[in-house]
């Protein structure tokens, strides 16, 4: 493990572009001219990282990860903390260093960090401020960290040079809302760009495991037969807008894969209950989201989805996660075949493991895109 | 019948989702032995806890301990949670679930009912765990048992896939591939008898290590090196495979085979042709293999009478390593005591083509060296005209790319600085990459990364029978030399050191010298 250190330089300041830079330069010069320093001084450069949080603690939380993000994806990160309705006015900067040893000893790397607090107007010349500000010839990363996706007029532009769009929909205030708004945003953008959703890396291995399922000659008909998909989760927990989403997701997924037909969501009829209906050639497809207790629950990490084959040809396939959080057991049973299941391992990802992986493996995600089109299809019956 | 296209898993699409094999069942001949208990077994475990095999994957253990089910189950539980890659991954939820899907049958290889009782397990697997039909054998039993069981397969029908077309059956054959060129000839005309070239995968697990793959992606993903990769440029190339302990428990067989027979046929050879390729048509195994064999086609054979001027060999005394006293090869169990097997081995290899004429390859490894690592280290040219003069060139040295295979695996270039200050003095520096440091995820063992390439039909990794072939061909006439010269030649080492002083002179008769490792 490595040890990380951030060191704070000055106090925030009114923002001064060419003294911002000539800050940084004088900073890695003291760096590396320290006598006392035990260790050789290395500034490290990756990617740009821009950050847009809306209040000072959020800042300060996304300052915390990209410490830790720094080891692994060594960047220029660039905290924006934009609040249009604070006062007063004002747009501020500061600096700030984010070093660990190099395992097995060695060189301090070092990775930079610029905070912008932006109050009332001044937002709207966020944009001025952020683009000058990003490393040139390395891609930019805006990791949208709001809790509502309505990206305004200047990040925007921020937008238009960005080359990956990081979201997390746990974040999100109201999933179903904001995931048709991205799905909106994304179709209307002029350009193509790259956006991840932490919340869809972490059901990776959910879809993996489904997918296993169906990999053999025998079950992969099974595919074709399916009529009812449930979706279960933990009713009482503060991961219960992160798994909300996340049943979303795989019910589009689901759905996309597939090429079911959406008809209706059907009002619910329990608290928590969410029906979508589908169709698939003749064949009607129910797919249910509930959220509800788990024994031993209470820590949000329970989850279970159920597939289930028409009676002509029962089968059931199931994957679930108890409070243990660690262990998934999956369970086929096929007509004519024995049982099987195994236990498998699938551990809560941390946001900054997920967002380590997603900055190494920034692509468009054609399968995401086609997912988020029919989230926002099941959502938008609603309204 | 259905298409493929028909068949093909629409949830599978997508690029982030990882490749995962079809459901099947793998035999282990020669699962009482080490190799099963400290590398297969444990990599299959932890490719079914990461959700990388399938659901009903099964393990079925051949060999001649009579265990029953439970018991070869049991001691396969004490091999994972005794192997563990990583401390505390060991789980009763794992490790249990894993369980359920080990088997064994005992079989002294040679007697037929065994293969028809392994074929019925195989059957009652498909139905009961759903493993699909799709197989495959692994053989790991001393070599001698390698024809017997492959001939004991075919005649089973258990080296036809199940259903044609439809299911799989592949093979994977352990080291030695042979002793020599006539036995290597041998075993490849039996096991392709009975199985189709395509079915056979010779595993070299060197070539399932992280930084070797990453060797072809440095080459050819990038396009700074492959201008300079060639005679014009490079002054010569080392491959260094060291390691620091003895033949330990493994005394007659080392007697048999030596570390030619060892470490150079197989291991650094392969690393030879991965450094030496042209560039594949594609990233596929026949287009790959085809370009390592074309390497092993042109090194240039070494004649009989001249193996001195190419090859030294020593073996090691009495010594310390790690600070602990270790006996002379000659004393280890096992062991003649007036043994003239090598356990140093030092080459010279030219490859003659376009791009390598003239650049020598130099190939060394050796028991009870100093430390166990395995190096690639590319020697450029010095500059063609020296502008800095008097004290300020003392300093030059040559670049040298390093490509550590093992351990701390990564990529080291060196090169020239300016020391500051107001005199001209110059200094070689190093820019490191390093695997641990730059990415922060274990990865996998070599033995996880092919075995399931292995199950997902890749042999890209895996050796071909005519490179088995040409690799022995090109070691044929110092095998001969040295088995006729006997003790004649035989330079000894003391343990601990990098080798006899008659292999420094080697090098150095060329005006160059062994890489610090």
């Amino acid at each position: 493990m490595q040890k990380t250190q951030t060191l704070a330089l000055g106090e925030p300041r009114p923002v001064n572009l060419a003294a911002l830079e000539a800050e940084l330069s004088a900073l890695w010069r003291s760096a590396a001219e320290d006598p006392s320093a035990r260790d050789v001084v290395t500034r490290a450069c990756a990617l740009t990282l821009l950050a847009y949080v809306e209040s000072e603690e959020e800042g300060r939380q996304a300052s915390n990860l990209i410490r830790l993000v720094t080891e692994q994806n060594p960047c220029r990160a660039i905290v924006i903390i934009a609040e249009p309705h604070a006062a007063p006015a004002g747009l501020t900067a500061s600096l700030s260093a984010h070093c660990h040893l190099a395992a097995m000893g060695g060189k301090q790397v070092c990775c930079e960090q610029i905070t912008l607090r932006a109050r009332g107007e001044a937002v709207e010349n966020l944009d001025n401020v952020v683009l000058p500000l990003t490393v040139s010839g390395l891609p930019v990363h805006l990791w949208w960290r709001a809790s509502r996706f309505a990206p305004p007029a200047y990040v925007d532009q921020i937008l238009r040079v960005a080359d990956h769009l990081i979201v997390d929909s746990t974040r999100f205030a109201n999933p179903e809302t904001d995931l048709r708004d991205l799905a909106t945003w994304l179709q209307g953008s002029s350009r193509p760009l790259a956006v991840t959703d932490l919340n869809w890396a972490r059901i990776t291995p959910w879809r993996e495991l489904l997918a296993q399922c169906f990999d053999s000659s025998e079950r992969r008909p099974y595919l074709d037969r399916l009529t009812e998909v449930r979706i279960e989760y933990e009713q009482e927990s503060a991961r219960l807008v992160t798994q909300r989403a996340q049943s979303l997701l795989l019910a589009g997924w689901l759905a996309s894969r597939l090429g079911w037909v959406f008809l209706e969501q059907s009002a619910p009829a329990e608290s928590g209950l969410h029906r979508f209906l589908f169709r698939s050639g003749e064949r009607p497809v129910r797919v249910e989201s509930v959220a509800r207790r788990f024994e031993g629950g209470g820590s949000g990490v329970c989850f279970s989805i159920e597939l289930k084959a028409d009676n002509s040809s029962p089968a059931v396939f199931s994957l679930t996660r108890g409070p243990d959080g660690r262990v998934v057991q999956t369970h086929a049973e096929v007509l004519g075949l024995a049982p099987v299941g195994r236990a498998v391992r699938l551990e809560v990802l941390e946001e900054v493991e997920i967002l380590n992986e997603e900055l190494m493996l920034a692509s468009r995600d054609r399968i995401y895109e086609e997912t988020l089109n029919m989230v926002a299809r099941l959502t938008g019956s609603n309204n | 019948m259905a298409k493929p296209d028909e068949l093909a898993n629409p949830l599978r699409e997508g690029i982030r989702l990882r490749r995962t094999p079809e459901p099947c069942a793998m035999a282990i001949f020669g699962a009482s032995g080490d190799l099963t208990e400290r590398k297969l077994v444990p990599a299959l475990y932890y490719l079914t806890r990461e959700r990388l095999l399938p659901a009903g994957f099964s393990v079925i253990g051949c060999s001649r301990t009579p265990y029953t089910h439970e018991q070869f189950r049991e001691k396969m539980r004490h091999a994972v949670t005794e192997h563990l890659r990583l401390p505390g991954d060991e789980s009763e939820a794992f490790v249990g679930s894993f369980g359920k899907g080990v088997f064994y049958i005992s079989d002294n290889f040679g007697d037929a009912a065994a293969y028809d009782q392994l074929k019925a397990l195989l059957d009652q697997l498909d139905q009961e765990r759903g493993t699909g039909g799709n197989r495959l054998f692994y053989l790991s039993t001393p070599p001698s048992f390698f024809p017997v069981i492959v001939q004991h397969l075919g005649a089973t029908g258990l080296a036809k896939p199940k259903l044609l077309g439809e299911t799989w059956t592949r093979i994977i054959i352990e080291k030695p591939f042979g002793r020599d060129l006539a036995s290597a000839r041998d075993l490849n005309r039996v096991v392709t008898s009975v199985f189709a070239e395509e079915q056979v995968y010779r595993i070299d697990h060197y070539l399932g290590k992280e930084t070797v793959q990453n060797l072809l992606v440095f080459r050819f993903a990038n396009g700074i090196f492959e201008p300079f990769w060639n005679r014009r440029y490079i002054d010569h190339v080392q491959l260094a495979v060291a390691e620091d302990l003895g033949v330990e428990n493994r005394g007659s067989y080392y007697e048999e085979a030596g570390l030619l027979r060892d470490m150079i046929q197989n291991h650094v050879l392969q690393l030879l042709s991965l450094v030496a390729m042209e560039p594949p048509a594609t990233f596929e195994a026949t287009a790959v293999r085809d370009e390592k064999a074309k390497v092993l086609r042109s090194v240039r054979p070494i004649p009989l009478d001249r193996v001195n001027e190419f090859a030294v060999r020593g073996q090691y005394s009495e010594g310390w390593v790690g600070g602990q006293k270790v006996p002379a090869y000659r004393a280890e169990p096992k062991v003649s005591p007036a043994s003239t097997t090598e356990t140093f081995a030092a080459l010279k290899l030219y490859i003659d083509n376009w791009r390598w004429a003239d650049v020598p390859f130099y190939l060394r490894s050796g028991k009870r060296l100093p430390k166990r690592v395995s190096e690639i280290s590319i020697q450029f040219r010095g500059v063609p005209h020296l502008l800095f003069r008097g004290a300020g060139a003392e300093g030059i040295e040559p670049n040298v790319l390093s490509l550590r295979i093992q351990p701390n695996e990564g990529i080291t270039l060196k090169f020239c600085a300016k020391l500051p200050g107001t005199t001209m003095q110059i200094r070689p520096v190093q820019m490191e990459f390093r695997y641990g440091d730059s990415f922060g995820a274990v990865p996998p063992t070599a033995y996880e990364t092919l075995l399931l390439d292995c199950m997902l039909g890749d042999a890209t990794l895996f050796n071909r029978d005519d490179a088995a072939e040409l690799s022995w061909e090109l070691m044929e006439p110092v095998l001969e030399r040295w088995k006729q010269d006997d003790s004649t030649g035989l330079a000894f080492y003391e343990a601990g050191t990098w080798g006899p002083a008659e292999a420094d002179a080697f090098i150095e008769r060329d005006q160059r010298h062994w890489m610090r490792l």
